[in-house]
């Protein structure tokens, strides 16, 4: 019973914020209050109408295209070769390869940024989407081993015996099997570049700047419920992508409970 | 799998590492032991910039404030944390993947949005204090924002979630047939839960505080956004050094005494968890 109120609490003080930030964005007034001022869609027409958000907006979705691509190609291939591999010195291959996702990446940030000034690469694209690959790629690897560490190989082995080619034996069979565990860890490298705000920082400029950079420097200057509206719609896409994860993985495998 | 197969998967990522990660970071330690003058690098080798830090009170001030914030900030997690996880790794509820969404999704959302939902309502005209003001309960605005109270409430409300995910797997493990077994010999719920459930789940509670104090001092948006440059910690002078003082050495050195204390929780944490997996409690 303590436990049951207890938990329901911690629950509660886990969605707080966001709730909070969509009732914000439907408020009509400047501050929210309890209760509302009234329901109004004048901060999302804000949003949509401001040049500086939609340009975000878009950069941010085209980066997280192109990073859930390239870390799902690169991350889908490493976990094959770590999970089927045998060969000495896994363990220590294993901790190198996830080490993006373990150090603070305020660190990895600051490396980058000192690395692409010195090679003149600083603020481009290129150099962004890198960083994100980098910071993504760890993440397709955990959820994509995960459905792999379950994969028959006789299935493998049964096409191969057939006459399959081992490739054409991979591609039909395996990738099929594993799929749902590839197309989850696309989906969370997407989600994780598109709410990216750490590293982005070190490595945009005025002019290249994704959403959650361009709503920290909203917030400096403004407090108006606009980037309530910029937050609720983020937490949609957020919440969209869940469900994704939920559809084709399932989230206790995902979350490996 | 033959050798060359493995090269031809595993290449690319490596490449990528070894590149854009592991050279910046190589890169990184270069420049802390270098000089700087009029913008230009001097490569040499001198620990003028640890010692600088190490000598200065305010740095190591700076330092303190930061550990301790992490300490307050674990500590808060695992008491928050354990009963959620104690009863997600139990439930057997048809709603179990809603919860595991309620947990999952403020990783989802970025860190900006949630420090922003939580200015909403603490800030001196927030939702909290207009409230009890309208009210007549208070007269002028509780310091809920702008101090260490504020940072520690939206750090813990960050990092939660991977306290919640460290704990769940460890206690999901633990074979109900001891806790049956310890009841049925004659141990009362509380007792069983002392010297049965905590002690198996120690791996997890060293996993989860090690991960939630490794992200809690490096964190710095929070910092920024919730203690409104009130309350300094070592990420903000390192962000303050590289990006607005320009003081490169001086930032990257910065950087590498947080690298050094973040590599060495971590290490321990890669440890623990591998045990724990092992199921070498």
């Amino acid at each position: 019973m303590i436990l049951g109120t207890v938990v329901a609490l911690v629950y509660a003080f886990l969605l707080v914020p966001m709730v909070i930030v969509v009732l914000a964005a439907f408020n009509a007034g400047n501050y929210f209050t309890f209760p509302p001022q009234g329901f109004s869609l004048k901060w999302f027409a804000n949003f949509f109408q401001r040049r500086e958000f939609m340009q975000a907006l878009w950069l941010s979705t085209e980066l997280a295209f192109w990073t859930a691509v390239a870390s799902t190609l690169i991350g889908t291939a490493a976990a094959v070769a770590l999970v089927r591999g045998r060969f000495r010195g896994r363990d220590l291959l294993n901790a190198f390869v996830t080490s993006p996702l373990l150090l603070p990446q305020i660190l990895t940030g600051v490396a980058l940024l000192q690395f692409y000034t010195l090679f003149k690469m600083q603020a481009t694209y290129s150099a962004l989407l890198i960083g994100h690959v980098v910071v993504t790629t760890p993440y397709v690897i955990r959820t994509v081993t995960a459905t792999l560490t379950h994969f028959d190989i006789a299935l493998e082995e049964a096409a191969q015996n057939l006459g399959a080619h081992p490739v054409r034996a991979f591609f039909e069979v395996t990738l099929g099997v594993i799929k749902p565990g590839v197309v989850a860890g696309a989906i969370f490298a997407f989600a994780i570049s598109f709410d990216n705000f750490t590293l982005s920082l070190f490595l945009t400029s005025a002019r290249l700047t994704p959403l959650p950079i361009e709503l920290f420097a909203y917030l400096k200057y403004s407090f108006d419920p606009t980037a309530a509206a910029v937050s609720a719609f983020a937490i949609g896409v957020a919440l969209v992508l869940v469900v994704g994860i939920a559809r084709f993985m399932g989230l206790e495998e995902f979350t490996g409970f | 799998m033959r050798l060359g197969a493995g090269l031809v998967l595993l290449g690319p990522y490596i490449l990528l590492l070894a590149l854009f990660f592991t050279a910046p970071l190589a890169l990184m330690l270069a420049i802390s032991v270098s000089r700087q003058s009029f913008g230009q690098m001097e490569w040499t080798v001198t620990f003028h910039h640890y010692a600088r830090f190490l000598s200065d009170g305010f740095y190591l001030g700076v330092l303190w404030d930061t550990l301790v914030l992490g300490v307050i900030v674990t500590a808060i997690a695992l008491l928050l944390g354990y009963p959620l996880a104690y009863h997600l790794a139990r439930t057997r509820s048809r709603w179990k993947p809603l919860l595991i969404v309620c947990i999952l999704s403020p990783l989802l959302v970025g860190i900006v949005i949630r420090c922003y939902g939580w200015m909403i309502l603490l800030a001196d005209r927030g939702l909290i204090n207009a409230t009890l003001v309208e009210r007549g309960w208070i007269a002028k605005p509780l310091p809920l924002m702008y101090n260490t109270f504020g940072v520690a409430i939206a750090l813990v409300h960050v990092f939660l979630p991977f306290m919640i995910l460290s704990l769940t797997g460890v206690l999901k493990r633990i074979d109900p047939a001891l806790l049956e077994a310890s009841q049925t010999l004659g141990a009362s719920r509380v007792r069983t839960f002392v010297e049965v459930t905590l002690p198996l789940s120690l791996p997890g509670i060293l996993a989860g505080s090690l991960l939630t104090f490794s992200l809690a001092i490096s964190s710095f948006v929070v910092p920024i956004l919730l203690g409104g440059f009130k309350v300094q910690v070592l990420p903000m002078i390192v962000y303050e050094q590289v990006l607005s003082v320009f003081d490169w050495p001086f930032g990257a050195a910065n950087a590498f005494v947080l690298l050094v204390i973040s590599v060495a929780l971590i290490a321990v944490y890669i440890k623990v968890t591998e045990r724990a997996l092992r199921g070498i409690v």
